[in-house]
């Protein structure tokens, strides 16, 4: 389920079956020439990645809007804030948080996180809507389900 | 003499002309508001339309396969391009049957022989819901109906599936 209206309204009525979040952090950085367009990639392809894992999960998950942090911000403050948002959504009964990001600077502070959080490598720069790029996503996409199916 | 021959006056001539031009300048202008006033009815609706999925009639067993296609489709304010799948497979009368492979509980993807505790049935990942090979819900399993069927139809040996059409209560 998403973030609209719609399927909060089915959320609510259905909350016993939904208990898991999925939590896009996504990068931005505007200030970089060299640095921009990397991460412009890296958020269009965790928006494709987030929405066919939401996909294939529909009745489990909720997909809540991306987290978007400055790519060089100190990393510790965006921490509380983020557990701030984890703090309100435990407010529902969600038994599991599963962040996901392209961004390895996360994976040490993984254990100040409040929930799982899953680092995709190995996406730079491509075509998001030639057919290898699809191919490859539907893959991996195929692999995170299994994951988060593995902690249900 | 003269004036007998003179068929067309001045003034006569004059008007004609007038209104011939005025006339092709109306018609101008009203041409492309005109065309789009009435552009809703000349386009094919897009509901029911049938799709090639890609798969031929006879790659079709008693196994049900998965097949992805996508169509056009305009959701208010986008047009977009929405990915659609289905599970194909012959019955035991031989006739073709697909299936979408929604969930009718929440939505989630349900894939044919998903557990390995099941055989023989679909299963939904998310809250173990289960049906039987014709897509009627497993009593005792989240679901409260069974998989919706999509109409369909051959054409020169390839599959074509059109809308899904929700089933009454098993």
């Amino acid at each position: 389920m998403k973030w609209n209206e719609q399927d909060i309204e089915k959320y609510l009525s259905a909350k016993e079956y939904i208990d898991t979040v999925i939590f896009p952090l996504i990068p931005f950085e505007l200030s970089q020439d060299s640095t921009a367009g990397k991460n412009a990639f890296a958020s269009e392809v965790l928006a494709i990645f987030s929405s066919e894992i939401e996909k294939e999960l529909t009745g489990r998950v909720l997909l809540i809007p991306g987290y978007n942090y400055l790519k060089s911000t100190d990393k510790e403050q965006e921490v509380e804030r983020i557990n701030n948002w984890v703090n309100d959504i435990k407010q529902q009964p969600f038994q599991h948080i599963f962040f996901l990001s392209f961004d390895s600077t996360w994976k040490k502070l993984e254990n100040t996180l409040d929930g799982n959080f899953l680092w995709l490598p190995g996406f730079q720069s491509g075509d998001v809507h030639s057919e290898e790029m699809q191919v490859l996503i539907r893959e991996q996409v195929k692999q995170i389900v299994e994951l988060i199916r593995s902690y249900w | 003499m003269s004036e007998e021959k003179q068929q067309v006056s001045r003034r006569q001539f004059l008007n004609y002309t007038l209104t011939g031009v005025g006339g092709f300048m109306a018609a101008g202008l009203l041409i492309s508001p005109i065309r789009m006033a009435i552009d809703p009815v000349l386009k094919p609706s897009s509901a029911g339309e049938y799709a090639n999925v890609g798969l031929a009639v006879e790659d079709i067993t008693t196994e049900p396969q998965r097949v992805d296609w996508k169509i056009d489709q305009v959701d208010g304010w986008y047009e977009s391009k929405v990915s659609k799948s289905a599970w194909v497979f012959k019955d035991d009368n031989d006739e073709i049957m697909a299936l979408s492979p929604t969930c009718t509980h929440l939505g989630c993807v349900v894939s044919w022989e998903g557990n390995d505790d099941h055989p023989n049935q679909f299963y939904c990942p998310c809250h173990d819901g289960r049906y039987y090979k014709d897509g009627t819900n497993i009593e005792g399993t989240p679901p409260t109906r069974p998989l919706d069927l999509y109409d369909h139809k051959v054409e020169n040996g390839m599959l074509y599936l059109g809308k899904a059409n929700v089933r009454g209560e098993a």
